[in-house]
């Protein structure tokens, strides 16, 4: 922790503007104008988080204690914790969320590797022309809906009318049923997944890279640093906050995964590609078991929370490296 | 107070603490008032706990403004006496010069679901002429089977009357008549005994209208019939090379013609699949459904294990486990998933439309498929060694099995859908809805459905119309739509969770997630059991540790 009275930290500064402003009753006294007006910019943004956010969460958080499924008539039946009860004991339920920790860790992976990659070669390129339309489309799929690149994929992937099959078997290779095999369901998912979003992490290295001063590279390449000492030296040091954040809203981002697998797969063969937002949806919307899909919600929830605090922590890291600076 | 207290890391953690006091006593409440709120919505009757499966749907039922609408205790007086029952449609007065909106839900993908709408200018000007009320265009959504219940459902609980009939599934029933969501048809056909049309069998009453099953309470109205048979390239058949070449490999005369393929035996047929495998242009020889999409997996396998003696639950009791895990089933769902062998790779999820596109696309010698489509089995534009025209097939029933008692003996699958009225139209749109059933069962619009938009007659009257004898699917559909040739699964409320989890468990069999047929139907068995358990449907406990189970 560096030490706050540093000139440029937080409290010296509020120390200073008390010293000018001399009396904090004059503060006070200024104070209320200011928090209604703050207020009342909130309000419409509030009014939304209250009705979209939070009262649903609530109600969602209530519904976990209730034995209600939509279409049996019966009327919501209060159990106390028996859908969490149950939830602890639901092989298939951590089955998948054991399947989901994998993909996520393989995706995210691949994703961040293959995007630095990626990112750093057109980092290179500056002045080699058509690059703009290289970029472009280098960022499509990410700008497909997931429904649409599942669906696209499913096509292109099926063994008997899809485009991939038929070229393998011109080459004279087997065909695969990639979307119906158990073992290549997950990976051809995968596969997919990797497709859409490692223009991001491109993304994202770009920025990274972009971050690092123009000065600092240029002092190492008089200093004749190799490409590695620069990397480990120069670049890391200045553009990994960036990396980190994407490969966080990237974890973030791959535990919710839904869409894709529903159109590719349906979870399927058997469970293979049931990830844990898929199980949800069958849950909720194809059992319609409203209070046990609660119940995993919040469970959900619970997890998407510890993922989201990692994130605001590397944040509020790089906000106070900043302010030590 | 001043900015310096304020500041102060002790007051800020204070104020910290108070905030986040604050905040969880804010949460408590609204958790309380949230758990108060779906607590309060306990006080109507529990319908779902009555294990009888009795007609507690009938009590609630009385939901919508109409008062009548419902079953509030029986249809009432004749429509003689009280001609503005919204019940009895309209009468030549009460809907004079109204216009109506209008609006129906229906299945995507499946064509007679839409039919209605191609045909609703013709009700319009029936409407017209007969009661003198303008209807609008009629405005429908649309879902795929699996998701047409999640779109319709949520607008029922809500009480509203967006979709004024329903096409739904007739698994749908007991969800739909439990909750009061739609009108009991037997008081439609009290006050309107020109609709009740006598059926062609009673696995027409049996699955689109009755629930409880076993009740006799009538809640649909049946708008498309549907059995299973399986079509066949006629064209190959007839082609004098195929038919020396199975002589010369089996030493049997190839079955050509209806006749010879309405009592085949599995085995058999199966040995004319395994001939065609391969043999033309590198068709498969046969293409079923292992979809784990909506119930498409469970309805191609049940034939296989109903026609030999196999069966899913105990409706009596509600009791799955020990009845869908026999051996029977077992055997029969090694036996279904062993004739993958024959078809094309992507096995594990096809369903209806792949039927059609292997078939019309001539990837396929034959195609288990539901007979309602038939009208679509065929495709003009179809490439060369596609079925371009209805005489290049031929439409059978479902080959036979050996039944327990050492006889031959098939018993499909049903398919098809009802009507269903919901309970919350207002009286004018109820009045539509009827005076629509009462146009949709004329002679001339059944004609046109049929002939004109693929539809299947499903009356008696229907069956015996000679102008629908050259459709080239109708023998089979009318062979399994006899009686005991067919019969429909569970009508519970419970069904979609039911089904999800069978599904899954079927599915992962057929693609060799797990390798033994009785650790799949053991799984769907403990989870339906657990299900019916925890709604309070079924006395029978699911066995001990059925929450461990996994399909690994």
């Amino acid at each position: 922790m560096g030490d706050s009275t540093k000139p440029g930290s937080g409290t010296a500064l509020l120390d200073r503007q008390e010293a000018a402003l001399g009396d904090g009753l004059t503060i006070a006294a200024k104070k209320p104008k200011k928090t209604w007006w703050s207020w009342g910019l909130l309000v419409p943004v509030l009014v939304f988080f209250i009705l979209m956010n939070v009262v649903p969460t609530i109600w969602m958080l209530g519904l976990s204690f209730y034995n209600f499924t939509l279409t049996s008539a019966g009327s919501p039946r209060f159990i106390g914790l028996d859908n969490y009860e149950q939830l602890a004991s639901d092989g298939p339920i951590w089955l998948s969320i054991g399947r989901t920790f994998t993909f996520m860790l393989i995706a995210v992976a691949v994703q961040t590797v293959l995007g630095a990659f990626v990112g750093y070669l057109f980092w290179r390129s500056g002045k080699i022309p058509g690059r703009r339309l290289a970029l472009t489309l280098l960022f499509t799929p990410m700008l497909i809906t997931p429904l649409a690149s599942g669906l696209f994929w499913r096509l292109l992937l099926d063994p008997v009318f899809g485009l991939i099959n038929y070229v393998m078997s011109v080459l004279g290779l087997e065909k695969i049923p990639f979307a119906q095999d158990p073992t290549w369901a997950f990976p051809a998912v995968l596969f997919v997944d990797t497709w859409m979003w490692t223009p991001f992490m491109a993304l994202m290295t770009l920025a990274a890279l972009g971050s690092v001063p123009k000065a600092e590279l240029e002092a190492a390449e008089v200093d004749k640093l190799s490409f590695w000492q620069r990397l480990i030296h120069v670049i890391i040091p200045y553009g990994k906050f960036i990396i980190i954040l994407g490969i966080l809203l990237r974890t973030i981002d791959v535990f919710k995964t839904m869409d894709l697998v529903y159109l590719m797969t349906n979870g399927g063969p058997g469970d293979r590609t049931e990830l844990i937002a898929v199980a949800l949806y069958r849950l909720a919307f194809k059992s319609f078991n409203l209070g046990y899909s609660s119940a995993l919600a919040v469970l959900l929830l619970l997890i998407a929370i510890a993922l989201t605090s990692i994130y605001l922590f590397v944040l509020n890291l790089r906000t106070r490296r900043e302010a030590q600076n | 107070m001043t900015l310096g207290t304020t500041q102060s890391p002790a007051g800020q953690r204070t104020r910290r603490w108070k905030g986040r006091r604050q905040t969880a006593a804010a949460i408590a409440a609204v958790g309380m008032a949230s758990a108060m709120i779906l607590a309060g919505c306990t006080s109507g009757g529990d319908s779902a706990s009555d294990s009888g499966g009795s007609d507690s749907a009938s009590d609630s039922g009385d939901s919508a403004d109409s008062g009548d609408s419902g079953d509030s205790g029986g249809a009432g007086a004749s429509c003689e006496e009280d001609p503005d029952n919204p019940l009895c449609g309209s009468s030549p007065t009460n809907m004079q010069g109204k216009t109506i909106e209008f609006g129906y839900s229906r299945i995507s993908g499946w064509p007679p679901s839409s039919a209605p709408e191609l045909m609703w200018p013709q009700f319009q000007e029936y409407a017209q002429e007969n009661y003198g009320y303008e209807v609008s265009d009629l405005s429908f959504a649309e879902a795929p089977f699996g998701e047409l219940f999640q779109k319709i459902a949520p607008t029922l609980a809500s009480g509203s009357s967006e979709f004024n009939i329903m096409i739904v599934d007739s698994q749908w029933l007991g969800a739909l008549a439990e909750p009061g969501w739609i009108v009991k048809a037997d008081n439609v056909f009290d006050l309107n005994p020109d609709l009740d049309i006598e059926p062609y069998s009673s696995l027409v009453t049996s699955t689109y209208q009755v629930y409880p099953d076993g009740s006799g309470q009538r809640w649909g109205f049946p708008q498309m019939p549907d059995t299973q048979g399986v079509f066949l390239r006629k064209d190959w058949l007839d082609d004098p090379a195929n038919q020396e070449a199975f002589k010369a490999e089996t030493g049997k005369d190839l079955p050509t013609t209806y006749e010879e393929y309405e009592n085949i035996m599995m085995d058999d047929f199966i040995e004319i699949v395994a001939f065609f495998n391969g043999r033309v242009n590198d068709a498969f020889g046969t293409a079923m459904m292992y979809s784990k999409e909506y119930d498409f997996f469970s309805c191609a396998y049940y034939p296989f294990a109903y026609s030999q003696g196999g069966e899913i639950w105990d409706p009596e009791t509600r009791t799955v486990w020990g009845v869908l895990n026999s051996d029977v089933n077992a055997a029969a769902l090694e036996e279904f998933v062993s004739l993958k062998e024959f078809q094309p790779e992507t096995f594990a999820t096809q369903g209806i439309g792949d039927m059609i596109d292997l078939f019309t696309q001539g990837k396929t010698f034959s195609a288990f498929q539901w007979l309602a489509v038939g009208a679509f089995m065929h495709n003009p534009e179809a490439p060369e060694g596609g079925v371009q025209s209805p005489d290049q097939y031929l439409a059978i029933p479902l080959p036979k099995f050996e039944g327990p008692d050492g006889e031959p003996n098939i018993i499909g699958a049903m398919g098809g859908q009802p009507w269903v009225i919901n309970a919350f139209n207002d009286e004018d749109q109820t009045r539509v809805a009827v005076d629509f059933l009462k146009w949709w069962y004329l002679p001339e619009t059944q004609d046109t459905f049929i002939l004109e938009y693929g539809g299947l007659p499903w009356s008696k009257e229907g069956a015996a119309n000679p102008a629908y004898q050259d459709i080239p699917y109708l023998k089979p559909f009318l062979y399994m739509l006899s009686e005991g040739r067919s019969q429909d699964f569970w009508h519970e409320p419970d069904y979609s969770q039911m089904l999800a989890i069978q599904q899954e468990a079927f599915s992962a069999y057929a693609t060799g997630q797990i390798s033994d047929p009785m650790a799949a139907l053991e799984y769907a068995a403990a989870k339906q059991q657990e299900i019916l358990y925890n709604a309070g449907r079924s006395e029978t406990p699911p066995p001990d540790g059925t929450g461990e189970l996994t399909l690994q």
